[in-house]
């Protein structure tokens, strides 16, 4: 067990909650434990290169305001909503203007911390962390008068819990991720779960096992994901398929199954110091991590996601997933599939250097990647309080690793622009280790039983945009860590970012 | 060659003072006495016996240096500069290759909605003398002035016709003037334009005031009339660079009121590098109301009212042979377009005065230079042997660029003492690091790379209590600065490991660090945070710039020498010397070292956020006030539980609801809440007054007989934190259903008992000052059917018909209910304070009935 090195920001208290319960419980006089403060981790370095295509944009806010941001919409009207931590609302016009001088109109206030934002039916459907609410604007003046309670089907009874609201889907539901009470504990109702408010009004359980969400919302093929937190039983954080009945590998919510019969039987518990693959053979209902991302180096605190839907306006990276994180001020792609039934793909570096731990994004209708956040009370790199800013491309084309899929003897790798074909061809540019972790309730773990992949062929597309590599280990349950120093572009162009990262759950047939 | 209204970049005007009256006859606006004018204008040339460039002769000190501005290039350096500024290398090929880029000339794409289409005509017929300064040069020759006249009015009319808009001018109002007048006063107009008086003419700095004799120099400052005295400055021992007599830079803006619109030139303030990409003229991050303001101002109260012009084709086609054939686009390409190929031939070393160089005009093409430019330009072409130093382009880019019109660096650079007082803080304690930006001296050794680019290009900056801006020059002119800096600026290295907490040999060192640092910061310490803002909560003493920054910012090279002798870095910096001689002003922590002292902040502070508060700091809840309509705040308070809703009034009187149990939970008069968004504050509310407090079970219950009982909310405790009822109050009928506003802002609370629909809204009431609140609750009921509603618990007692009292709250009930109840509560009454709950049964008709209750906090006894 490594207590010591988390800091995700919704987890920092949990752990401190948690030490302080046990020296309560053994009695001592120490009332609270030193704040732990830690460097938060190195950085990619790319920071300088990055901006050369994607800049950052800082959005002018409103003298004296406050926007520590939790959720944004877009309009129908092309503004945007943002909802704060603070528990207001705005809405933005003119964000995606070249040099942004947006007005911003207070839509509502006085909410509670809200982490979610849907324009639905003609209201937007706020998530706050005791309800989610339809928000209305009846008298048309701009400002909203009507608020109903949607659902308030869940626990909201200490410290750290924190309700994570999804777009609407097509069907009309929506879902709500609740983190548990504490790292280790449920007590609440339905904490560690995630809900479905239905298009019929109905709030009923969809999945367990949930730790601390950051984030829920559909990939870029419409099926529902969460983003997981490091901690007990995530040795990182990761993307989560959300299907109906899932588990999703935390237990501590296991006796919340009788007041959601629709879940079904309650799970079997799983081993500690086990591997996901063995324990999925034993807990059916357990949902393997569909994107790893390998902690410290691809985030400690991920939050908000978006599907990149810009037709291009954002550059190379159309439908793939955009994902902010806490605690490093980054931003990261991820690209998923759905092998054998079961979903996982790969993450990527994408950019570092925002000035606030991001809690949330979203694009704007210009194709515009809007970021915001705090870097209040957990420990984050980005130096502002709070922060909006506006990820944007230049139009110039980075040479990244676009995509990895898998293929049934190793991997396709798409890129941006065309590989040189003497770098591209040969098996010795493709340096692959493969790692998996514990699967345990232990806090955080090692990245263990790694091992180096040989590349025994590559092929070259003709046109030099993607590569097939085929590769002598390809095991379910590990986590494919792609370092392509070596590669170059036709212009003689070095990867923006070298490193890439897949996760493997299941293999397809040849 | 078109005109080029939008040219800011004078070179001379900077000391000329304010146009000679030949000049302003030149400006009078009406095509009919432009004959006129040129007339007076042309007898005035002739009749000032020297050519323009000899007026430098008035000019007060340092006039002998081809730039102004505290610089320190010889002739050769200013005139590679000259040789970018001018613009040469559009037409000439052969320059020296020291010279710098040359400076494009600007996008004319929309000039015809941008500038005033009479201004336009005026220009270009006479450029140098309707904008004295001007880099265009009169592209005439021996051409007459009426031929000039006709050229103007084709080129004209052509560049209009080219122009999607059209130019509007618009009155302009006297409040927004005012604004603009300070703006342009405070965030660095100034630094490159000079002050101005209340009229608008340049302000009574001697530079700028052809009659110096009436200028009062400031006698804090040294006297900048002082004529340059070389003997003298060699005396001194290298005076200061802010001390040493140099002319301001003070480009003239006489020609702005006849040139733009309102509009127009608030646009350009906005965005300055769309129109002239050189960015000579930076973003000063002006909003669209500032850039607004400071247009008004400077266009005046009465701007000239202009008609518009509406292009003539047969002009057009002449203006666009003309614009070809006197090579405006080699200077004036659109943007993207390739260069134009050089038409001027190649320039050799030695050149005598003739062509663009020569005295007066009457050659192909005229500059308007003074004989310290000639001599420069001629320096730099004779001397393109001279090697470039790194440190060379660094000097010369600043000065073209005007960054020593605000920073020194080294020993040049640095605002101007009639300047000076224009530059303002908001924390005047801090002395002049408050107020003048930082110098750049040592800067590439001082910034983290990444952050260098984030101030220079991305518009970052971390002293907000400057008043004055660091501008944008765009990548483009200034991307190869960076680069540079980490070659020019060097400082031993520091070795200087950060301690690894996690790594077990580190982890003695990182604790121990941790510890020092975050006392050395605090106010047993050295007390940092006394003057330093740490992690966004504000200092006490003086706001200075926030320190947990410091390692995202700075090298720790530059950091460690800094911590060791601020004073040497900046000579009058209030911050104390806290190791002098390298000794440690603090003995007992970390043993009086100072390395391990100065390491220890420099690892405490690499914590950034995630450092925890140094002692001496606090965090402070943010108090919520009420203004005119009534406010709400949601959040988790002990007052009103996890779904707790705080309604504030204008009259001071508030209230709680519990929207978890449907229950009015807490009365108070005075300050509405803090909320607790400091650290990881939640928006955990508390009421700014002592409140009444009511209970916060579940108070209607649809039931026959009134329980016993009563429904209590679950109890957790620290042995067991699992709710043990966690459908309470659900599974007793109660569903939260939100709240809607009135007009005044007053919420409706919503909620449903089984099927009956509740709403239920309390307002202040009573006699002014209303010192009570009324709830009113009314029932939609799908029939009749029994309510029971607790009221009120505690010691109760009755002091009237339908008045109970229990603590400090007075409670009146309807004496029609059917029924009151005060029963004692059985459970777990304080043995000596008996306790009692007050029940109401309501009879609930099918259909709509009410209910109002009033509140009265009651003063303490």
């Amino acid at each position: 067990m490594n207590r010591c090195r988390a800091s995700d920001w919704r987890v920092w208290l949990c752990r401190a909650s948690m030490w302080l319960g046990l020296l309560l419980l053994w009695g001592t006089s120490i009332t609270q434990p030193a704040a732990h403060a830690e460097e938060v981790g190195d950085r990619w370095g790319t920071e300088e290169r990055e901006r050369e295509y994607y800049p950052i944009v800082s959005i002018p806010l409103p003298a004296d305001t406050v926007v520590e941001s939790g959720a944004f919409a877009v309009l129908p009207d092309n503004r945007v909503a943002v909802g704060t931590r603070r528990g207001e609302i705005y809405f933005i016009d003119g964000l995606d203007a070249p040099k942004p001088q947006p007005v911003f109109r207070q839509f509502a206030e006085g909410l509670d911390e809200i982490f979610g934002l849907a324009w639905h039916d003609n209201a937007l459907r706020v998530t706050q962390s005791c309800e989610l609410t339809r928000v209305t604007d009846e008298d048309g003046d701009g400002v909203a008068d009507r608020f109903d309670t949607l659902s308030d089907g869940w626990g909201y009874a200490n410290y750290h819990e924190y309700a994570f609201g999804s777009p609407v889907d097509p069907q009309g539901n929506q879902y709500v991720a609740l983190g548990l009470s504490e790292s280790y504990n449920s007590y609440a109702l339905f904490r560690g779960f995630v809900l479905q408010v239905g298009a019929d009004g109905r709030t009923t359980a969809v999945a367990s096992g949930l730790r601390s969400p950051g984030g829920i919302g559909p990939n870029e093929q419409g099926a529902l994901f969460y983003i997981e937190s490091q901690g007990p039983w995530n040795c990182s954080c990761s993307l989560k398929s959300v299907s109906a009945g899932s588990f999703q590998g935390h237990p501590a919510s296991f006796h919340w199954y009788p007041f959601a019969p629709e879940l079904g039987e309650v799970p079997t518990q799983p081993k500690s110091g086990s591997r996901i693959v063995t324990e999925r053979r034993r807990v059916p209902q357990l949902v393997p991590y569909a994107v790893i991302f390998p902690y410290i180096r691809m985030g400690r605190s991920i939050t908000g996601f978006r599907v990149n839907r810009t037709q291009g306006k954002f550059g190379p990276f159309e439908n793939q997933l955009f994902l902010g994180d806490y605690t490093l001020s980054i931003l990261m792609r991820a690209t998923t599939e759905q092998v054998n039934g079961v979903w996982q793909g790969a993450c990527y570096p994408f950019r570092e250097g925002l000035s606030t731990g991001i809690l949330n994004v979203e694009f704007t209708p210009g194709g515009k990647l809007l970021c915001g956040g705090t870097n209040r009370g957990w420990p984050v790199r980005g130096i502002k309080p709070f922060a909006l800013e506006r990820v944007e491309w230049n139009g110039r084309m980075p040479f990244e690793i676009e995509r990895i899929t898998i293929e049934p003897d190793g991997f396709r790798l798409k890129f941006t622009k065309p590989v040189a074909a003497e770098s591209a061809a040969q098996s010795g540019t493709y340096s692959l280790t493969a790692f998996t972790h514990p699967y345990h309730g232990g806090y955080g773990g090692p990245e263990i039983d790694r091992f180096t992949a040989e590349v025994t062929g590559v092929t070259l597309a003709a046109d030099r945009l993607s590569a097939r590599l085929q590769i002598d280990r390809l095991k379910p349950g590990f986590v494919y860590e792609f370092d392509l120093a070596a590669l170059q572009s036709s212009d003689g162009e070095p990867l923006l970012h070298r490193q890439a990262y897949y996760t493997v759950n299941e293999i397809p047939q040849p | 060659m078109p005109a080029s209204p939008q040219k800011c970049n004078m070179i001379r005007t900077a000391w000329r003072g304010p146009k000679p009256a030949r000049a302003r006859a030149a400006l009078t606006p009406r095509g009919l006495y432009r004959t006129v004018a040129w007339t007076i204008l042309l007898l005035g040339l002739l009749g000032d016996g020297a050519s323009i460039a000899a007026e430098p002769a008035s000019a007060p000190a340092g006039e002998d240096s081809p730039l102004p501005g505290n610089h320190r290039l010889d002739d050769v350096a200013a005139g590679q500069v000259l040789l970018g500024e001018l613009g040469c290398a559009h037409c000439h090929t052969g320059l020296p290759a020291q010279a710098l880029a040359p400076k494009r000339a600007p996008n004319l794409a929309e000039v015809g909605s941008r500038v005033s289409p009479e201004f336009l005509q005026r220009y270009l017929a006479d450029p140098t003398d309707v904008h004295r300064g001007t880099t265009m040069p009169d592209v005439w020759g021996r051409r007459t002035p009426a031929q000039r006249q006709e050229i103007a009015i084709a080129l004209t009319h052509y560049l209009v016709s080219q122009s999607r808009g059209t130019f509007t001018p618009e009155a302009t109002d006297g409040r927004t003037i005012d604004q603009g007048r300070r703006l342009y006063h405070t965030v660095g107009c100034v630094a490159c334009h000079g002050p101005r008086d209340d009229a608008g003419n340049p302000g009574t700095t001697p530079a700028a005031n052809e009659n110096k004799s009436d200028a009062k120099p400031d006698s804090a400052q040294p006297d900048p009339a002082q004529p340059y005295d070389e003997e003298t400055d060699a005396e001194e021992a290298d005076p200061a660079p802010s001390q040493r007599a140099f002319r301001p830079i003070a480009l003239s803006l006489a020609h702005v009121p006849t040139k733009y619109s309102v509009a127009s030139l608030a646009g350009f303030l906005h965005e300055p590098l769309a129109v002239r990409p050189s960015g000579r003229m930076p973003e000063v991050k002006l909003t669209t109301d500032e850039s607004r303001a400071i247009a008004q101002y400077l266009l005046g109260a009465e701007p000239p009212q202009v008609a518009p012009l509406a292009p003539d084709p047969r002009q057009v086609t002449a203006g666009e042979r003309y614009f070809r054939e006197l090579h405006c686009g080699n200077c004036h390409a659109p943007p993207g377009a390739a260069a134009a190929p050089p038409v001027g031939g190649e320039l050799p070393s030695q050149i005598a005065d003739r062509g663009c160089l020569q005295h007066s005009r009457g050659g192909p093409i005229w500059y308007d230079l003074d004989e310290s430019q000639r001599r420069a330009i001629h320096a730099a072409l004779a001397h393109r042997d001279r090697p470039d130093q790194d440190a060379d382009v660094v000097a010369k880019t600043l000065v073209a660029q005007r960054c020593i019109a605000c920073h020194v660096r080294d020993d040049y650079g640095g605002v101007h003492p009639s300047h000076d007082p224009h530059f303002t803080t908001t924390e005047p304690n801090l002395g002049d690091e408050g107020r003048l930006p930082p110098p750049l001296t040592l800067l590439g050794a001082k910034l983290q790379p990444a952050w260098l680019k984030k101030v220079l290009f991305d518009g970052e900056s971390v002293r907000p209590y400057l008043g004055v801006r660091m501008p944008q020059y765009g990548e483009e002119n200034l991307g190869h600065l960076p680069a540079l800096l980490a070659r020019t600026d060097t400082l031993p290295a520091v070795d200087w490991t950060i301690p690894n907490p996690e790594r077990e040999s580190d982890r003695e060192r990182e604790r121990e660090f941790r510890k020092a640092g975050r006392e050395l910061l605090g106010n047993q310490g050295l007390y940092c945070i006394a003057c330093h803002n740490f992690n966004g909560k504000e200092a006490p003493v003086n706001r200075g710039m926030e320190l947990t920054s410091s390692y995202q910012r700075l090298q720790p090279a530059w950091f460690n020498a800094f911590l060791r002798n601020p004073q040497q870095f900046r000579p009058r910096i209030i911050m104390p010397q806290s190791w002098a001689n390298g000794v440690a002003a603090h003995k007992t922590i970390l043993d009086g070292d100072t390395d391990r002292q100065i390491q220890s902040i420099w690892y405490y502070l690499s914590l950034g956020t995630s450092a925890a508060d140094p002692p001496g700091l606090r965090g402070i809840d943010t108090r919520l006030t009420v203004g005119n309509r009534p406010r709400m705040h949601r959040g988790r308070s002990r007052v009103a539980g996890y779904r707790g809703i705080a309604v504030g009034f204008p009259g001071q009187l508030h209230y709680a609801f519990n929207a978890e149990t449907g229950t009015l939970s807490a009365v108070w008069r005075g300050g509405f809440v803090s909320a607790n968004w400091s650290g990881q504050g939640s928006g955990d509310f508390h009421p700014a007054a002592e409140p009444v407090l009511l209970p916060q079970d579940v108070s209607l219950l649809v039931q026959d007989d009134p329980p016993t009982p009563w429904p209590r909310l679950p109890v957790m405790t620290k042995d067991n934190r699992v709710n043990p009822d966690p459908l309470y109050p659900k599974n007793l009928g109660y569903q939260f259903q939100g709240y809607r506003l009135d007009r005044e802002g007053v919420p409706t609370f919503r909620y449903r008992l089984h099927d009956i629909a509740v709403t239920d809204r309390t307002v202040p009431a009573g006699d002014e000052p209303r010192n009570l609140l009324a709830r009113r609750l009314q029932w939609e009921s799908p029939t009749a059917q029994t309510v029971w509603f607790r009221v009120l618990t505690g010691e109760i007692r009755q002091t009237a018909e339908g008045e109970y009292e229990s603590g400090r709250v007075r409670l009146s009930v309807p004496v029609s209910i059917a029924e009151t109840l005060v029963r004692e509560v059985a459970d777990d009454p304080p043995p000596d304070r008996p306790r009692s709950e007050l029940l109401l049964k309501l009879n609930l008709p099918a259909g709509t009935s009410s209910l109002e209750l009033k509140y009265e906090p009651l003063p303490r006894q």
